[in-house]
């Protein structure tokens, strides 16, 4: 299928907010990982996170607005205004019914929901606020965005664990390759250090308890691996036609150039132990893309820091690339900030277009022992490294497999 | 009285006092939304104590509006 420009991005992550800050703290390999305060969490079996600081100091939300809405549309709302700015694009001067907006969330907006669930049960009806209603679900944040700049055009939130996003950076691209719209804001965010949404993520099995030693708890292919550790934070992009992005001489980042998706069809919370469909999905993006295995100079990986996830996602990597498997520079940059879920696609395709920009791949932290072995994991400082053409690998629970091809602008 | 009422308003949707004009609709004034007066007329009644129909407290009501709905409620109507 037709490539699509990406001319803009903004980050929000516990990396930093803005893409300079962002950069310099993923070069320096630098972990953001710590003990949760924003609530006592110390009685749950993980209590480790990436946080947000001091969000409202980077945005010009109305003090009126912020009472209305949760942390993952604020955070999405900055996100949105960075990468606006970063694409040069003057949004009121577009036709508001070409521009759309696709974003990815995973589990929805838990800190409004909670303290007002718990005001309903304390306080009985009249103590919950009505914005409640329009606040928590995972629709939100486009909504508020969409309002925010007056977005009228064709519009989706994709829910697909920590897929969601870029499976919406997937159809954004598509919507924009059938000319339904100019210009697309995708990509995705996610809340989850509240009380109630922690102990899903609790529940769900997957993160490390390795409280003691936060830096260190989040280790995806090492041996001593324990599971992952949670983050919160948006990354969107400015996506429109490589036609119109010359046309108004925007800086083309890079090209999404291809998409797959495929399910394993296997089990509730794991994935296949046979990667089939994931080895699949990367076949299609590459096929998609119109380019050979052997083009791929850099994978961004998902890294659970599971046996079976980290197991099968570099059997997958095997089982496409061959021989050149051993060969191709890999990562895993969100080791330094936490697992976004919903939102981790699209902060990795970030990642993917800032390591194209400037020609260095931010490392893995806390692999000592490789395991799988076989793959050319990134570790230590960053590594220079030109990359023309990358993939991206996003798993979702159950098995939703997601694959992105970036070419550099 | 006024001020009580606009206290609430202030408080609850985080305006400027100076934006609340007696008796511009506070729609056109100030942008309300009706999300926005169902949280209003919920402080109104903890306010000042009193049932209140929402139906006589609209976004399309004026402070001056507002006044004389609570003054008749208070006088017993």
């Amino acid at each position: 299928m037709e490539k699509i420009a990406v001319t803009g991005l903004g980050i929000v992550s516990p990396s930093g907010i803005g893409r300079r800050q962002f950069w310099a703290n993923l070069k320096s390999g630098r972990s953001f990982i710590k003990k949760i305060t924003r609530f006592d969490a110390s009685r749950y079996p993980a209590h480790i996170a990436g946080q947000i600081e001091d969000l409202e100091k980077y945005s010009h939300v109305s003090e009126r607005l912020l009472k209305k809405i949760d942390a993952f549309s604020h955070m999405a709302l900055i996100a949105s205004e960075l990468a606006l700015k970063d694409a040069a694009l003057d949004i009121t001067k577009e036709d508001p019914n070409l521009v759309g907006i696709f974003l990815g969330n995973a589990i929805g907006g838990w800190l409004y929901a909670e303290t007002e669930l718990r005001d309903l049960y304390i306080e009985g009806r009249q103590g919950v606020s009505p914005f409640m209603a329009s606040a928590w679900f995972p629709a939100a944040p486009q909504g508020q965005v969409s309002i925010y700049y007056g977005i009228k055009g064709f519009s989706k939130t994709v829910v697909a664990d920590r897929a969601s996003s870029l499976q919406a950076i997937g159809y954004a691209r598509k919507t924009l390759v059938k000319r339904k719209l100019d210009v697309i804001l995708a990509g995705g965010m996610e809340a989850p250090v509240t009380p109630y949404a922690l102990l899903c993520c609790n529940t769900y099995g997957g993160l490390s308890c390795d409280n003691g030693n936060p830096e260190t708890a989040y280790r995806p292919f090492d041996s001593r691996r324990s599971g992952f550790v949670i983050g919160e934070g948006a990354g969107i992009v400015v996506m429109e036609t490589v036609e119109r992005a010359r046309k108004r001489k925007a800086g083309i980042m890079a090209y999404i150039s291809g998409y797959a998706s495929t399910c394993d069809g296997f089990d509730r919370i794991l994935p296949d132990s046979e990667p089939t469909q994931l080895a699949r999905a990367m076949r299609m993006a590459l096929f998609d893309a119109g380019i050979t295995a052997d083009q791929i100079d850099y994978i961004s990986l998902d890294g659970m820091a599971l046996d079976l996830w980290d197991k099968t996602e570099a059997e997958a990597i095997r089982d496409v690339f061959g021989r050149r498997a051993s060969s191709i520079p890999v990562s895993c940059p969100k080791t330094m900030f936490g697992n976004l879920l919903g939102a981790s696609g699209a902060v990795d395709l970030i990642i993917t277009m800032l390591a194209m920009e400037n020609q260095a791949v931010p490392p893995t932290l806390n692999i000592d022992t490789p395991d799988p072995q076989g793959l050319d994991y990134v570790i230590g400082p960053a590594r220079q490294c030109r990359i023309e053409k990358a993939m991206i690998i996003s798993r979702g629970r159950g098995g939703i497999n997601s694959i992105l091809v970036v070419e550099k602008g | 009285m006024k001020e009580r009422i606009k206290e609430v308003f202030v408080k609850q949707l985080k305006v400027k006092p100076e934006e609340l004009k007696d008796d511009v609709r506070l729609y056109d004034g100030i942008g309300v939304d009706s999300t926005e007066m169902v949280e209003v007329v919920i402080a109104l009644e903890k306010t000042f104590g009193m049932k209140l129909n929402p139906k006589e407290i609209t976004k399309f009501s004026t402070i001056s509006d507002i006044e004389k709905v609570i003054q008749s409620r208070a006088a017993g109507n």
